[in-house]
């Protein structure tokens, strides 16, 4: 891929939701907006998405049980739980920072 | 002015709705890498100035939601506080003190990231989001201790929907984000979507648990107690505050501040629960800035911003009563020149009341108020006001015609008048601002009245008046009355500018001799509108004569115009005076270069580009003209006259202005209106412009020292040579400092300099 192909190639994602996973593990899911040969990324309205805790799961499995108890089922325990998220905006993310690219 | 509205927040989406998402690192990676060092790749649209602006994820001085390495992921996003715990009676006091006083920041501008936010408690409480009331609460399982469960609870909602009014109080009018207020709410919601019924009752219960619990100190037990009635009244104010104009009760208010009293007596009984506020909350608000810190307020600070917005709301009772756009005018501007100024939800509270709906104070309509002013200045029973209410249908009527041009001029007219009130809300600097904008508003608004005028005296018939020597004129009410509006808001730009230390110590003979120039073109403007207004009334008297009619019908509206003529007029020379006093004692200390300067002589600055800046918001006003810079220059450094005759012209101006001030105060802050009815009488309102005037004549008082000073000082025994400068040291006092007694007259304290002179033996 020469420079040309490679320019060609990013302003076509231009304007596409990107999701950048960061090595700290959180996901940020915005609108690409402006890269350059360091890999840093920039992204519009974007949102941050974080694993939930450890908590925040027992919670969810103690609800679970509750609404178990009131039904007096039992079923498999797979638990779900959404991952958190925020709109944090405009964002830079460097590009050492990041660990893998998605596009949706 | 727009109203505000709250930074658009998109919805969140969820992550993992749409199509799979399709791994492209290696793709991306490959491409990057062959752009060239500095070379980017970007979206048209956006710009660099842009990017400066995006937060850089992974810093920790950048990142709200940065962990730092080693740090326990759990522990950092989810504090390890446990909100079920045992609290003493005593924490509970604290806990509420604290977060009072993070209700009070917010009040006063801070954030609520920074604020409220930063409360574990407060946090618990709206996320996730509650569905319903009993969803509203610390943890799924109830603190086993009902000081938590109940007590502090109660309290914890009660404030988040008290904040919940202020909220939606602020910004649905005018305000500046940031400046005033910040509306962010972080994607969350302050409990808006429950009824206050609900608050109310476990407030009641609350208090109720309290006073029977016999485990607690008695005066701890107290201090909760009047935490829990704060709350219970000051929610109640919040949330009736348009009541008043029907109850005219400002009982909540006042009970809240006999609760403050109590709470300022025993906020050393509570203890502090510092770990129960976490800036880490920040990591979970959806904001676009960077993480910043907590803001801490004295309890001192907090309880005087709530006491002075009760005690201001308390105050705006006495507005409410419509006696007359001027009294209604004058107790506007008063109660909000407040030092310091009415908190941004007081004036928030008094934009609705002032005008909704296009009526005043929920009484009169905007046609009537305006009509009002036009009575009182110049149309004093006048066929222009009643034509509309004669209900003539024939449209060859002259009465018909006149009633659809009112009806125009209303139209056109009503809202930038009501808006010249309201524009008293807005925070200090914004005032001026926006007069420097609305008087070119004016300036338009006075030409359309002028055409509209044209039209109205052929309509109404109006006789010519001849003035001796002149030619035959006419009274060209509505745009003599748009130039009024438009010479107050003039003179309010220059007197603004004072308040806000926007001039330089070189400036000040210039600005005051403006103000001075300002003020004799509104006199002389008065005198004509007077004029006019006589000869009205004689033709009133002759025509009424003729049908038999009673003149007292109509003298009533005559008397009220005169006397409010002479109470504008008296005013106006009290300022002339004063300014013109001034200006002759800057030009002295100017002219013997002992007038401090904030400029330095290499400056690329220039008295004529100085006076080009100043005179910006006047230069697009055709009427009055702006003064050449030429005429200006010479008028503003008396050009010519000698020492003695500006030492002359300041003494007998002091003199003067000290006499016109008097009669100003003598004169009182509203004009009584002898036909209505007595109402309840303004007092703290009235005790304001008191002190207002009051603080001038100490002004005018210490002007005359300082003439006397330089006077020993010029014409002493020893008079400056060239060989020997004026003994004289100037010091130009700071505003809001004890020695500057009125913020729109800066009178320079001067004194004789001992150091530079001294004694011969």
């Amino acid at each position: 891929m020469d420079n040309e192909k490679a320019i060609e190639y990013l302003n076509g994602l231009l304007g596409r939701t990107l999701r950048i996973h960061a090595t700290d593990g959180r996901m940020f899911v915005g609108l690409f907006k402006c890269t350059d040969a360091e890999r840093n990324i920039i992204l519009a309205n974007s949102f941050e998405y974080r694993l939930p805790t450890t908590s925040a799961i027992q919670e969810a499995a103690a609800k679970e049980t509750e609404s178990w108890d009131k039904t007096s089922e039992t079923k498999s325990a797979t638990v779900k739980v959404n991952m958190t998220s925020r709109l944090i905006g405009l964002i830079v993310i460097p590009g050492h920072h990041i660990t893998k690219i998605e596009l949706e | 002015m727009l109203p505000n509205n709250e930074v658009r927040v998109p919805p969140p989406r969820a992550a993992a709705q749409s199509a799979v998402p399709r791994d492209i690192t290696a793709d991306f990676t490959e491409a990057s890498s062959k752009l060239r060092t500095g070379q980017l790749v970007k979206d048209e649209t956006f710009t660099l100035f842009e990017a400066v602006g995006a937060l850089e994820i992974m810093d920790s001085k950048m990142d709200s939601g940065y962990i730092a390495p080693g740090e326990n992921q759990a522990q950092a996003l989810e504090d390890n506080y446990d909100v079920r715990r045992d609290l003493t009676p005593k924490q509970v006091v604290g806990l509420m003190d604290q977060l009072l006083c993070h209700e009070m920041a917010w009040h006063m501008g801070h954030p609520l990231s920074q604020t409220l936010f930063t409360s574990i408690y407060i946090d618990k409480l709206l996320w996730p989001v509650p569905r319903t009331m009993e969803d509203a609460r610390f943890d799924r399982v109830p603190s086993e201790s009902p000081l938590v469960s109940h007590v502090l609870r109660a309290y914890c909602l009660a404030l988040i929907k008290s904040c919940d009014f202020v909220h939606a109080r602020v910004a649905s009018e005018y305000f500046y984000e940031e400046e005033d207020f910040v509306t962010q709410l972080y994607n969350r919601s302050l409990l808006s979507a429950f009824d206050s019924s609900h608050f109310y009752r476990l407030l009641d219960q609350a208090v109720d648990w309290v006073e029977v619990e016999e485990g607690i100190d008695q005066k701890v037990r107290d201090a909760i107690r009047s935490r829990l009635l704060l709350r219970r009244d000051f929610l109640a104010s919040v949330d009736q505050d348009l009541e008043i104009l029907d109850t005219r009760s400002t009982d909540s208010f006042m009970s809240c501040l006999s609760h403050l009293k109590a709470l300022a007596e025993t906020v050393s009984l509570g203890t502090t629960v510092p770990e129960a506020f976490s800036l880490k909350l920040q990591r979970k608000l959806a904001s676009t800035v960077p993480p910043r810190p907590i803001v801490h307020i004295k309890h001192e600070d907090a309880f005087a911003h709530m006491k002075r917005l009760c005690q201001d709301a308390i105050d705006l009772q006495q507005i409410l009563d419509y006696r007359g756009p001027s009294n209604f005018k004058t107790a506007v501007w008063t109660l909000l020149s407040r030092k310091p100024q009415p908190s941004v939800y007081i004036r928030s509270l008094l934009q609705a009341l002032i005008v909704s709906d296009l009526t005043i104070l929920g009484a009169v309509s905007v046609k009537q108020f305006l009509y009002d002013d036009l009575a009182e200045l110049v149309l004093p029973s006048s066929i222009l006001l009643r034509a509309n209410t004669d209900e003539v249908e024939v449209p060859s009527d002259p009465r018909f015609q006149i009633a659809q041009q009112m009806e125009g001029f209303v139209k056109r007219f009503a809202q930038p008048f009501v808006d010249t009130v309201r524009c008293a809300c807005l925070n200090r600097c914004r005032i001026r601002r926006t007069i420097c904008h609305t008087v070119i508003d004016w300036d338009n608004l006075q030409m359309e009245a002028e055409e509209l005028d044209l039209q109205l005296q052929n309509l109404s018939a109006e006789p010519a008046l001849q003035f001796p020597g002149g030619e035959a004129t006419f009274s060209y009410p509505l745009s003599s009355w748009a130039y009024h509006q438009k010479l107050i808001q003039l003179r309010l730009i220059l007197q603004m500018g004072f308040e806000l230390s926007i001039y330089a110590p070189e400036e000040l003979p210039g600005v005051y001799w403006y103000l001075s120039h300002i003020c004799s073109t509104h006199l002389a403007h008065l005198d004509r509108i007077r004029t006019f207004i006589v000869a009205a009334r004689k033709r009133d008297l002759v025509s009424s004569s003729s049908r038999a009619e009673n003149p007292a019908q109509t003298s009533p509206a005559f008397h009220k115009s005169f006397l409010y003529l002479e109470r504008l007029t008296t005013h106006i020379i009290a300022i002339d005076a004063f300014a013109i006093a001034l200006h002759a004692l800057y030009v002295l200390l100017a002219r013997h270069n002992v007038l401090p300067s904030a400029s330095s002589p290499e400056a690329y600055s220039s008295d004529r580009l100085r006076y080009e800046l100043r005179m910006k918001p006047f230069m697009p006003i055709s009427l009055p003209e702006l003064v050449p810079y030429e005429e200006y220059q010479r008028e503003a450094t008396l050009d010519g006259d000698a020492d003695t005759t500006i030492l002359d012209r300041a003494s007998k101006a002091i003199t003067e202005a000290r006499k016109a001030w008097e009669a100003t105060l003598a004169n009182g802050a509203f004009s009584e209106d002898v036909s209505s009815p007595t109402r309840e009488p303004s007092i703290a309102i009235e005790e304001d412009w008191r002190r207002d005037i009051k603080d001038t004549m100490r002004a005018c008082i210490g002007a005359s020292i300082a003439i006397e000073t330089v006077k020993k000082a010029l014409l002493g025994d020893s008079p400056p040579s060239e060989k020997k400068p004026v003994n004289l040291q100037v010091v130009i006092p700071e505003i809001g400092s004890k020695t500057q007694w009125h913020d729109w007259w800066i009178v320079p304290q001067i004194s004789e300099n001992k150091t530079a002179n001294p004694p011969t033996s």
